[in-house]
């Protein structure tokens, strides 16, 4: 094929009206690649595609089954920081608590001090939607107390905690015996 | 255990610069899933072997925190206002205020420069709301958009400037932007951080960077690329002809559904009935339009962009998985070994750790914001203690701004990328300028701006109100002309050898890096010499590599993208 008919083709290509449409009245090739010219993608694209939504749909439905709903509305603007030494147990990252409150993530919970919250509300002033900060970890507690006597939070999540003075009283028991 | 972050940070690293140089042609989601999936395998093989089955068991628990879910939502409602807007009317309501407008004693100029601001002064918590809204009518002033008031040239700048404000509007919105990332973690010393300690900063640092981006657009951009934007100019038969401006009706739901979106922007932002999330509020704008202008749903729906949502979400995935694996604790390590650098020290690793995400542009800056954001605390006193409490807030105004303006240059699915599709320009035409104004201008005059004012009001122990307004305004002005300067002399050596105008292009990158490193060092250790140094030392390194990534010539990768692979 010569450069002038390959032209041609691209210059076809371009004006191609069944392309996606990014935005009202433009469809563009830089977005996504002509489908149609990426038979070994196709289903690449697609399954990529299905991750994302199936991801998104957990992150929404997963603290709506576990009672944390929310968690889905944290910003994540970190404005709870500021809480500092008003946090009487020193919890430094009380975002880091509210998603993994939302995720269901023990590990990240527990090595932010989530279990030794005592829910005084300090911080829920700092929040710039005043989200029901105590509550919210008050359900992951209680989500992570029974994962931890299920077995499920990882020895050296709890070995951690243990050593770095991260469980609260409430707690030291389940943790001591999920050791033992 | 350690072993495991670097791979994973080599997985998603290597993947991400494949794609950036165009060596892998898949949709950039297709990438960013990809790179999850290895890291997480990666990443179960070793915990399994470390830490057993219920390790490997937790992981998708760990990777999905790296979602931040509300910048989709927001975007998400964001995108259904405009489809109301759109199917109402809104857009031609708009167009009459606009003529109304550009005979006012403003002016066209005036009222382009009013738009193209937009973004900031509304600064809502992602610019691809307001851009997808106003993209398309922005369109309109060029001969194809039909009002043909502004040639090609002008159109490419006009929207390139204003995409590059919207692209940079999420860092100051004070309903869940960027910026309240880095606001929160400085709320750990002053108190009234989250009130907008890193706002203005990064408002003024935009406002001057988007005047950098429009003459760079104008003097560099369309000459290195003359060939990679599809608009097309009037014919040579409309030349000369006094065009009749055709007249605009607007129906008065169009009207009523501006003032609907307007009214839900302001709740939105000044919260007048209580706190309550930029998403109820859109929705509620959005559920009003359908009653009072009598649209559908669908019309809603089909306001709603997929590409920026999902390129969003797979970046969130991407960063889960990373954050999960231990890959940002590796490049925090790798980022903090670079003190150890003698030409560099803490002054030089500062100047590139802030210039990081227009390094790395990805498709939402708080992909990179959310890990890196940590790390630069930990260079406080809460750590490392390189810097103290009000040094720390300097850096992270550099910082923010460069990284929530990181979307605007990201061909992976970046917001820029709305912009070069509405001017129809080839992936990568706004790179250089987009780069340029986000090392060289923006993240040096934030430092600037929070050093001389910001920390005086936050901490009003020196009153020289005056005297601080003009050391920025000097700063300001000298930055502004070094770089000005810098453009204007690019222009007359660039010709037609793409080669040697890239070169030229990257001295220049070069000289402003230097210049940029060494106004933050200065910003953050005044006069000591050595930091200067390393500041400008530091710099040059970040403007290389930015200066590297900004494409030599469009076509031929875009020709490549079109021909589909050899088969």
């Amino acid at each position: 094929m010569s450069d002038q008919e390959k032209r041609v083709q691209i210059g076809e290509k371009r004006q191609d009206t069944k392309q996606p449409t990014v935005l009202p009245g433009i469809h563009r090739y830089q977005f996504f690649t002509n489908l149609k010219d990426r038979g070994w993608t196709l289903n690449l694209d697609r399954v990529a595609l299905f991750g994302i939504v199936t991801a998104l749909l957990a992150t929404v439905l997963k603290p709506l089954f576990h009672g944390n709903a929310a968690t889905i509305y944290c910003y994540e603007c970190r404005a709870c920081y500021a809480t500092q030494d008003r946090c009487p147990v020193g919890i430094m990252f009380q975002a880091e608590l509210a998603v993994a409150g939302r995720v269901l993530d023990y590990d990240r919970f527990i090595r932010n001090g989530g279990l030794k919250c005592i829910r005084c509300g300090n911080c829920q002033s700092y929040c710039v939607q005043y989200l029901p900060l105590p509550r919210m970890f008050e359900i992951m507690q209680d989500d992570t107390r029974s994962a931890i006597r299920n077995g499920i939070v990882p020895r050296y999540s709890l070995e951690r905690a243990m050593n770095e003075g991260l469980v609260g009283k409430e707690f030291i028991d389940d943790v001591v015996k999920a050791l033992a | 255990m350690e072993i495991l972050g670097y791979l994973t940070l080599g997985i998603f690293l290597t993947l991400m610069l494949l794609t950036l140089f165009g060596y892998i042609r898949t949709p950039v989601q297709t990438v960013l899933v990809m790179s999850t999936i290895l890291c997480l395998i990666v990443g179960g093989i070793f915990r399994f072997a470390y830490s057993g089955w219920d390790a490997v068991m937790l992981l998708p628990n760990e990777f999905l925190g790296g979602i931040i879910l509300h910048p989709i939502t927001a975007l998400l409602t964001g995108l259904f206002l405009a489809g109301g807007l759109k199917a109402s009317g809104g857009f031609e309501a708009l167009k009459v205020i606009l003529r109304y407008l550009r005979r006012s004693p403003i002016g066209l100029v005036g009222t382009l420069v009013i738009l193209i601001n937009l973004p900031v002064i509304s600064s809502l918590p992602c610019g691809r709301i307001l851009a997808a809204a106003l993209l398309p009518l922005l369109f309109t002033f060029g001969f194809e958009g039909g009002l043909g008031i502004l040639t090609k040239s002008q159109l490419i700048v006009l929207i390139g400037a204003f995409t590059r404000n919207a692209m940079g509007s999420c860092g100051p919105s004070p309903i869940g932007g960027v910026g309240q990332i880095g606001e929160g973690f400085l709320g750990s010393f002053f108190p009234t951080a989250s009130e907008g300690i890193l706002r203005a900063p990064q408002a003024f640092s935009l406002m001057l960077g988007t005047a950098i981006v429009a003459i760079f657009l104008k003097m560099i951009s369309q000459r290195l690329y003359p060939e990679d934007v599809a608009l097309r100019e009037a014919p040579p038969s409309a030349e000369g002809v006094e065009r009749k401006e055709p007249e605009i009706v607007a129906p008065l739901e169009g009207y009523l559904a501006l003032a609907i979106f307007v009214l839900s922007l302001l709740t939105a932002i000044f919260q007048p009935f209580g706190k309550m999330p930029v998403q109820s509020v859109l929705v509620a704008g959005a559920l009003l339009m359908i009653v009072v202008c009598r649209i559908r749903l669908t019309h809603l729906m089909e306001g709603i962009i997929l590409l920026p949502v999902t390129a969003m979400a797979s970046g969130f995935l991407a960063a889960g998985a990373l954050a999960a694996t231990g890959g940002f604790d590796a490049l925090g390590t790798l980022l903090n070994s670079l003190v150890k650098v003698p030409f560099l020290g803490v002054a030089g690793m500062l100047a590139i750790f802030v210039q990081f995400q227009t390094i790395l542009p990805l498709s939402c800056a708080r992909i990179l914001t959310a890990a890196l954001v940590p790390v630069l605390y930990l260079f406080g006193p809460a750590k490392f203690a390189f810097l103290d409490w009000s040094q720390l807030a300097i850096v992270m105004a550099a910082y923010i701004i460069n990284a929530t303006t990181s979307c605007g240059p990201s061909p992976l699915g970046g917001g820029g990328m709305m912009g070069e599709g509405t001017m129809r320009a080839e992936t990568g035409f706004i790179k250089g300028a987009y780069t340029f104004a986000s090392m060289a201008i923006m993240a040096p005059l934030a430092a600037i701006y929070m050093k001389f004012m910001n920390l005086k009001v936050f901490q009003p122990s020196d009153p020289s109100f005056v005297k601080d307004i003009t050391t920025i305004m000097e700063f300001a002005l000298a930055v502004v002309a070094v770089n000005l300067f810098l453009i204007f002399l690019s222009r007359r050596v660039l010709g037609t050898d793409s080669s040697r105008n890239f070169y030229f292009q990257l001295i220049g990158f070069l000289t402003a890096g230097a210049l940029a490193g060494g106004i933050l060092a200065f910003a953050l250790f005044e006069t000591n010499a050595t930091a200067i140094l390393q500041g400008v030392a530091g710099g040059i390194v970040a403007a290389m590599l930015i200066g590297l990534m900004v494409p030599r010539t469009l076509s031929r990768r875009m020709t490549a993208t079109l021909s589909g692979p050899e088969m």
